[in-house]
């Protein structure tokens, strides 16, 4: 009852007049966001925070603005796969699968509006899930101490590697890279100034902001600068724009499924809703055997990622509210924000700022239904934002990303600094490396540090309080079967190659 | 292939440079038992294994229809880029948020492919929007450089 009560007083905050703009406009900006090529919600939540900050607002209305634009930013993705066939971002890849066929036969508006009510479904699913168990799990955590955190974290990282699929060694690499940068700057405990290089600017250590706008938002102005010749036209979205009853009953099945199967994915540190969206996919064809018309325009194959996507999206942030530990990009970049108010998310913060976590998740519905109600009448509007062209969109990201840089602590040397960092992340784009392993190696490296010396001290040296607890022991054991797991794959993939030769 | 071995050696150089800075840092005095270099010694021993079997078993990397190979002209576009970025990035507080956005932005959108005179009204536009936007109603402060001799 506890918690139907908690919800209740969530509601309070997040119903307030104040909020309710905050949220409508969390949803507009994330939407259009979401919806132009190059920007997504890590560039999205970052641009926002050091704005939120200027503008002085509280605590827990900036937390709701934030995750107003990612809810929003989830959406947007979708409208650029289903009507020019572009995904978005990684994770609406499998909706271009079906919705796009479905844009070519005329039903682009029904796609939409069904991917928008499945997606509500999905986040529905998942925020109730996330008023059931992540109290529990909060209140499980709080017999965490360092130690636990340290191999928590660690496995954490290692999950990421064993669910990139084809490219553990270079997930494993970016996220090193990660870890390392956040070592960078005064120790808190010593004092001593670690890769400096005797420069002012980086005693406090890299400023995150600056990180992520380098790595996703320069990087990716280059990689825009490739695709200039490439002209592409957008589905009308004409006709009818709403879907019928007999649409949505028929996926409704699909989409029960997939909200849970994204709800838990999304908890899962590292899976996110890439990994949903495609296992969903994957399952519902299988399901549907020979009476699918998948990859054809099936309405269930749209239904299935845009559920899953939501039901993650809503999901990842479990992990990130009761353990302080983030399991995608998108999550890692609130943490960081949350750290800029001087929060820091947790157990604790079930106890001592109930207003602020209870907020956060009334809010999620509230913006879901924004949503919702949203993008049924503004599609036309949207489609006409995907028509603006590069030439001008561009600069105005530049401009717009050197803001946000400037605005954290007005030196220019925070500018060159991200120019640097996005070359590099160029690179590292063009070599195959996922990036936002980079960044949450990132953000988990300090807290990673802090809880490994923490424990050392606490055990006065002896390595053995990393895994004598039965927590940690458990957490090791899973470590342990996740990093198997590329290696499984590889050899399961080789055996399958063998016999293919032996057959020939 | 040969890209990636290139890449993973340069790391892997980085690598050795840092650990060798990390070498000295330690503690005046402590209280705890792990000073300040065992944690970034341990990462970078770490990424070192990691570049060490990359820089021999480097994995392929698969090229999608989506970004095609890079030729010179998209090389020299990209080097247009950067140099633009840093010279707005030098000139931001120098020529003030309004002028240096318009001397990047214009030959930027150029570069995106937009003709000269649409280009310049909408970049004109969008940093004068911007700079009201963010300096004057979100508290977000900007430089305004050589114009501020219109202020007073």
């Amino acid at each position: 009852m506890d918690t139907l009560n908690y919800l209740g007083q969530g509601f309070g905050v997040a119903l307030t007049p104040y909020n309710l703009v905050t949220a409508l406009t969390g949803t507009l900006i994330g939407t259009v966001v979401g919806l132009l090529p190059g920007l997504g919600p890590i560039n999205g939540v970052a641009l926002l925070i050091p704005i939120a900050f200027a503008l002085g607002l509280p605590p827990e209305s900036a937390l709701i603005l934030l995750a107003a634009v990612y809810l929003g930013c989830e959406y947007g993705g979708r409208i650029s796969s289903i009507l020019l066939n572009i995904p978005g971002e990684a994770s609406t890849v499998m909706t271009t699968l079906d919705g796009y066929p479905m844009a070519r036969q005329g039903l682009a508006g029904v796609a939409l509006s069904l991917s928008a009510w499945s997606s509500f479904i999905g986040a529905f699913i998942a925020t109730c899930g996330m008023v059931l168990f992540a109290p529990l799990l909060a209140k499980w955590a709080i017999a965490f101490g360092p130690a636990e955190y340290f191999v928590l974290m660690v496995f954490a990282i290692v999950c990421l590697g064993g669910m990139a699929g084809d490219r553990p060694l270079k997930t494993f690499v970016a996220a090193l890279i990660g870890l390392f940068l956040s070592s960078v700057g005064i120790d808190a405990n010593s004092g001593v100034y670690r890769f400096t290089g005797d420069n002012v600017h980086l005693a406090d250590g890299i400023q995150f902001v600056v990180l992520v706008l380098g790595l996703f938002s320069i990087s990716e102005i280059f990689l825009l600068l490739e695709k200039t010749h490439r002209g592409q036209e957008a589905v009308k979205a004409t006709g009818r724009m709403m879907f019928n009853f007999k649409e949505a009953a028929s996926v409704f099945v699909v989409n029960i499924r997939c909200g849970l199967l994204g709800f838990i994915m999304g908890v899962l540190p590292g899976a996110g809703a890439t990994l949903a969206s495609a296992v969903a996919y994957m399952t519902e064809k299988r399901l549907a055997g020979a009476s699918g018309t998948f990859g054809q325009g099936d309405k269930r194959g749209l239904a299935a990622p845009e559920t899953a996507i939501g039901g993650a999206a809503c999901g990842a942030l479990v992990p990130m509210l009761t353990l302080g530990v983030p399991g995608s990009g998108t999550t890692a970049v609130m943490i960081g924000a949350l750290s800029l108010y001087n929060i820091t998310p947790g157990p604790l913060l079930f106890q001592q700022q109930p207003d602020i976590v209870w907020g956060l998740i009334a809010s999620l519905f509230v913006a879901n239904v924004m949503l919702v109600i949203l993008n049924i009448p503004m599609i036309r509007l949207f489609t006409r934002i995907l028509s603006v062209p590069n030439w001008a969109l561009v600069p105005v990201i530049a401009i717009i990303t050197a803001i946000g840089v400037y605005a954290v602590h007005a030196t220019t040397f925070d500018l060159f600094l991200m120019i640097g960092i996005g070359i590099f992340g160029y690179i590292l784009r063009k070599l195959d490396f996922p990036l936002s392993p980079l960044l949450l190696g990132f953000i988990l490296g300090g807290l990673m540090e802090q809880n490994l010396r923490r424990a050392l001290s606490i055990s006065n040296g002896a390595l053995e309080i990393l895994w004598s607890s039965p927590i940690t022991f458990g957490v090791w054991v899973l470590t342990a079967i996740m990093l198997l797991v590329p290696l499984l794959r590889i050899w399961r993939k080789r055996s399958v190659q063998r016999r293919a030769l032996a057959d020939v | 292939m040969i890209l990636q071995r290139i890449f993973a050696l340069a790391l892997l150089l980085a690598c050795a440079a840092l650990a060798v800075m990390a070498w000295p840092y330690q503690a005046a005095f402590s209280y705890e038992p792990v000073g300040p270099r065992a944690y970034p010694l341990l990462i970078l021993l770490l990424m070192g294994l990691a570049l060490l079997y990359m820089l021999f078993r480097p994995a392929p990397i698969v090229h999608s229809d989506e970004d095609p190979e890079l030729d010179r002209a998209t090389l020299n576009k990209i080097g247009a880029c950067v140099v633009l970025l840093l010279v707005f990035a030098g000139l931001f507080e120098p020529l003030g948020f309004i002028l240096s956005s318009m001397l990047i932005g214009i030959p930027m959108a150029r570069l995106y492919g937009g003709r000269w005179l649409p280009g310049a009204l909408i970049i004109s536009l969008m940093s004068v929007g911007l700079y009201v936007l963010f300096d004057r109603i979100m508290d977000v402060p900007l430089p305004l450089g050589l114009l501020d001799v219109l202020e007073n």
